[in-house]
């Protein structure tokens, strides 16, 4: 039953008081077992609930010539059932006892998570660990789930529109294998994966030396890596597996692709930039930049060309953020009957701004502000820190960055948004892909 | 500081006791992808206090009613205003799109400043403001959030956007533009597509059955026509606003009292919404969208609203047939036959009654696997009892759920808001669990055998006509249409 208002009030500006002021800074232990597993620990004990993330470090870029999209599959195999959970118990168990799980692949890390409530702590502990020690594997859950990767690559790829743009990004702007290929991976190499394949990857890559455990909720520290270590500390480790080489060659020139697309309706223009990887300092400049290209219905592209020129549909900007060279992405989605030239010729008038002129004060002040919201933001609820712990340790090392990027965003000047204006945004360094409306059959096209 | 929230906030207690693990002799039908569980995981048996915080009641002297949940954890504040009476439901046919056009002009001019400036004014504060009234909604929904350190700065800027529009008519012109791409656009996507033609089948000649928009309908809406409808239905009688964050009552209620002083009642009631019926006969539709390399599959009938007495029921069947990724149609459909990577159900259930769905997105070339194993799924839940093990494990994950929503303030109010705009009992969540819990084998199979019903279901298939229409042929007369939604 409802208290008086009163009295709930009264302890309520007690407790108020007895908080933190706004510090978005997430406390964390880090530990490393005998078997070189890193455990990355944050005790929140404001709900009955906590996370559990598991990051390997195997992305799409450790994969091999003529296996692309191995690592994303693998990943649905991890679902597949362990030495000690049938196939399909794994997620019956959260299921059941309220929880959430899932998994997810890009191009540098694979990471698997689940939400619990507090009081089943070993559960969740048990079964990564249980697939981390001994999954089990065959051809019929292999073929099936090559089958449901197959699926989702043709409900997020082939059967879109720009499913195609999508896909030849990577390929027009990398020059290494590690990043020129999609996570997804295309239907040939999904084919030709094997149950040998996924027996050596799971070895090379599924060890604890490999894999951060990152855990946020409401556990004792010590409890929890007692637990930690029960479940986990006997798990063999692997030689350390190789690291691919994702250097490029320089680009020295503009590249440019046309595509045609049966789905679409309205042309695409992408302007893609090299960019260095995602702790360098430049990256974060650059991160800024595209926010004032593109964050908001105030920002530069969004006013010039949705609003003001009304030549767009939507234009955005963004910073890929990758252990190896990165990529800055600028998507302009045109209106019918646009100049596509002209469009371009506008977006590169407003990269030549960024050079000659700094950028305005509450620009920069709108950056920072929205910032710190999303920097406050991320800590709700346990599963996006796990995560992030999880994934920043794995790609770079340090759960503490987790900490540090929302400084590094905020110590951006403008002076160096000018810098890495001039610096990456060249003609030699960039990428364009245009996706024009395919006019045959079998197109699928609305009159209008 | 342990258990802040519990003991911060007045709530109930929940005392769900974790049922041992199901018996390994209850195998799962040999049908489903998944094996018998090995029960060698370690499962509490602890019992799982949960304690529901319960938003603060208070009421405007205008009749607006506010709920406050009250959450120091984060230095954020976010605000839903739920106007009650000014959903697309409510607005005129021939100027469909009306009330998205109203939210969505909110931004383009208010009070003193022009659209540019209020979006830089919004950008500025890192708030988010803006309003939006959804297809088939009953309310338009006006939403504001941000930090907590400058409320003062962006509450008002809110409250000048949604009280004082001011429609400006170039602003309208290029807003009309770009609603129509995006008209043109979303006829690319076969998830619209399915959505679209599902809707029309179901709801029939009720106003819920138009999802969008048409180039004629938009071009009969005129600021004039934003203006009346801002006027007659942004009214404080038939509001909620739900506020969930870093707020006390005593701060903030002066503050909206303030803010909303000159925002006056009229003599506008909430209207109901006419009734909803299932269609009547069996009917399957196709829509041609050739290249298609998938077939988007919907079927489903108008089952029940909120306030239904089947409603628990119903939840526990649905997460049984296709509520997630260890229901049936997730297990046969994928982790069985590899048809698909997700093949789902769901119950619609609001002030009006909305469908039960099932759907899934499948190759071509499996189409017929797929509808196959859909109805094999549908008579099963109809003809057989749910075995017991599958019955609890289910009922405890809808339980059990509950603590994970004590992570966001806004899950935990949006509680509390159903409770009062489907006038609940109020100790209504309280009883949940036990609702829950009393669930019985026979109870699912009653509102199975009462809202599956295959006679009358409605089947909708987007994808390459010429390869899916032998198929679908078999489940009734097919009615084409092409990607313009023209009967064909």
């Amino acid at each position: 039953m409802k208290r008086s208002g009163i009295a709930s009030l009264a302890l309520a500006l007690t407790l108020t008081c007895a908080l933190p002021a706004a510090d978005p800074n997430i406390p964390f232990k880090m530990f490393k077992l005998k078997n070189g597993l890193t455990v990355v620990l944050s005790e929140d004990h404001t709900a009955p609930t906590y996370s559990i993330a598991v990051s390997y470090n195997a992305g799409s870029r450790d994969e091999k010539a003529g296996r692309t999209g191995f690592a994303h599959l693998f990943e649905h195999m991890m679902f597949q059932g362990s030495a000690n959970a049938a196939k399909g118990e794994h997620s019956s168990l959260i299921s059941a006892n309220g929880g959430s799980l899932n998994g997810t692949t890009n191009n540098d890390r694979t990471l698997y998570y689940e939400t619990l409530p507090a009081n089943q702590l070993d559960l969740g502990l048990f079964l990564e660990a249980d697939r981390m020690r001994a999954l089990n594997v065959n051809q019929a859950n292999l073929d099936n789930q090559r089958n449901a990767v197959q699926e989702e690559r043709r409900l997020r790829v082939d059967n879109q529109p720009y499913g195609q743009t999508f896909e030849s990004v990577d390929d027009l702007v990398y020059d290494t294998f590690a990043y020129k290929h999609s996570v997804i991976g295309s239907m040939e190499d999904l084919n030709a994966a094997s149950l040998d394949d996924v027996k050596e990857f799971f070895k090379r890559y599924y060890a604890p030396n490999n894999a951060v455990i990152a855990i946020v909720g409401d556990f004792k520290t010590d409890e929890a890596l007692a637990k930690v270590k029960k479940y986990f500390e006997e798990i063999p480790s692997q030689p350390a597996p190789p690291r691919p080489d994702v250097s490029q060659p320089a680009q020295k020139a503009e590249r440019r692709k046309t595509l045609e697309d049966g789905f679409a309706q309205l042309p695409r223009l992408d302007i893609i930039f090299r960019i260095p990887d995602g702790q360098n300092p430049d990256y974060f400049a650059m991160r800024v930049l595209c926010q004032v290209l593109s964050g908001g219905q105030s920002s530069r592209l969004v006013q010039k060309l949705v609003r003001d020129q009304e030549v767009a549909a939507s234009a955005s900007a963004s910073a890929d953020q990758r252990r190896g060279p990165g990529i800055a992405q600028i998507a302009v989605l045109v209106r019918p009957g646009k100049d596509l030239a002209a469009i371009e010729k506008t977006v590169y008038e407003e990269l030549e701004k960024l050079k000659t002129t700094p950028v305005e004060d509450w620009e920069l002040e709108k950056v920072r502000t929205a910032n710190k919201r999303s920097q406050i933001q991320g800590a709700q609820g346990t599963l996006n820190r796990a995560a992030n712990f999880a994934e920043t340790t794995t790609n770079y090392g340090d759960p503490n960055l987790v900490n540090i990027e929302y400084q590094k965003i905020a110590a951006v000047t403008k002076e160096d948004i000018q810098r890495v204006a001039k610096k990456y945004l060249t003609q030699e360094n960039r990428s364009v892909i245009i996706t024009l409306p395919k006019k045959a059959a079998p197109a699928a096209q609305p009159k209008q | 500081m342990k258990k802040l929230i519990l003991i911060l906030l007045p709530g109930l207690i929940w005392s769900q006791a974790a049922p041992a693990p199901a018996p390994a002799a209850a195998k799962p039908p040999a049908k489903s992808g998944v094996e018998a569980p090995l029960n060698r995981a370690p499962v509490s048996k602890e019992v799982l206090h949960v304690k529901l915080p319960r938003a603060v009641e208070m009421r405007l002297d205008n009749g607006l009613t506010v709920l406050i949940l009250e959450d120091h954890r984060l230095p954020v504040i976010s605000m839903n205003l739920e106007l009650r009476s000014a959903g697309a439901l409510r607005e005129p046919a021939a100027m469909t799109g009306l009330a998205t056009a109203t939210a969505s002009m909110l931004r383009e001019g208010a009070g003193a400043r022009n659209s540019k400036q209020i979006a830089e004014a919004i950008d500025r504060l890192a708030a988010s403001i803006g309003a939006s009234a959804g297809q088939a909604s009953v309310g338009t929904n006006f939403t504001m959030s941000g930090l907590a350190e400058n409320f003062d700065q962006w509450f008002p800027l809110a409250v000048d956007i949604l009280l004082h529009p001011t429609f400006p008519a170039d602003e309208w012109a290029k807003l009309k533009q770009r609603q129509l791409v995006s008209l043109r656009s979303q006829r690319t996507s076969a998830g619209f597509l399915v959505s679209e033609r599902f809707s029309k089948a179901v709801y029939g000649d009720h106003p819920a059955s138009i999802v969008s928009a048409t180039p004629a309908t938009l071009e009969a809406i005129t600021p004039e026509a934003m203006k009346k409808w801002h006027d007659e239905r942004y009214v404080p009688q038939t509001a909620i606003l739900g506020i969930a964050g870093d707020v006390t009552p005593a701060q903030i209620m002066p503050k909206l009292k303030a803010a909303f002083a000159a925002w006056k009642s009229t003599e506008l009631k909430a209207a109901p919404v006419p009734p909803t019926a299932p269609a009547g006969e069996k009917r399957v539709f196709i829509v041609n969208r050739p290249g298609s390399v998938q077939t988007n599959l919907a079927m489903g009938n108008i089952a029940i609203d909120r306030r239904s007495p089947d409603y628990v029921a119903l939840v526990v069947m649905n997460n049984i047939l296709g509520g997630g990724s260890t229901a049936r149609l997730f297990n046969n459909l994928r982790e069985d036959k590899g048809y698909t990577y997700g093949a789902y159900s769901s119950v619609s259930a609001g002030e009006y009654a909305g469908p039960w769905s099932a759907t899934s997105e499948v190759r071509t070339d499996v189409t017929e696997g797929a509808m196959r194993e859909f109805f094999n799924e549908f008579n099963r839940m109809r003809d057989e009892k749910v075995p017991a093990a599958e019955l609890e494990e289910k009922k405890r994950s809808v339980v059990a759920r509950f603590a994970l929503s004590l992570e966001s303030p806004q899950s935990v109010l949006s509680l509390s808001i159903t409770r009062k705009v489907y006038g609940l009992p109020e100790d209504y969540w309280d009883t949940y669990p036990a609702q829950i819990s009393a669930v019985t084998a026979e109870d699912i199979q009653r509102v199975a055998r009462k809202y599956l019903n295959l006679d009358n279901i409605q089947i909708i298939a987007v994808g390459d006509e010429a390869k899916i229409k032998p198929v679908l042929e078999k489940y009734g007369k097919v009615a084409v249409y092409d990607v313009d939604g023209k009967l064909m």
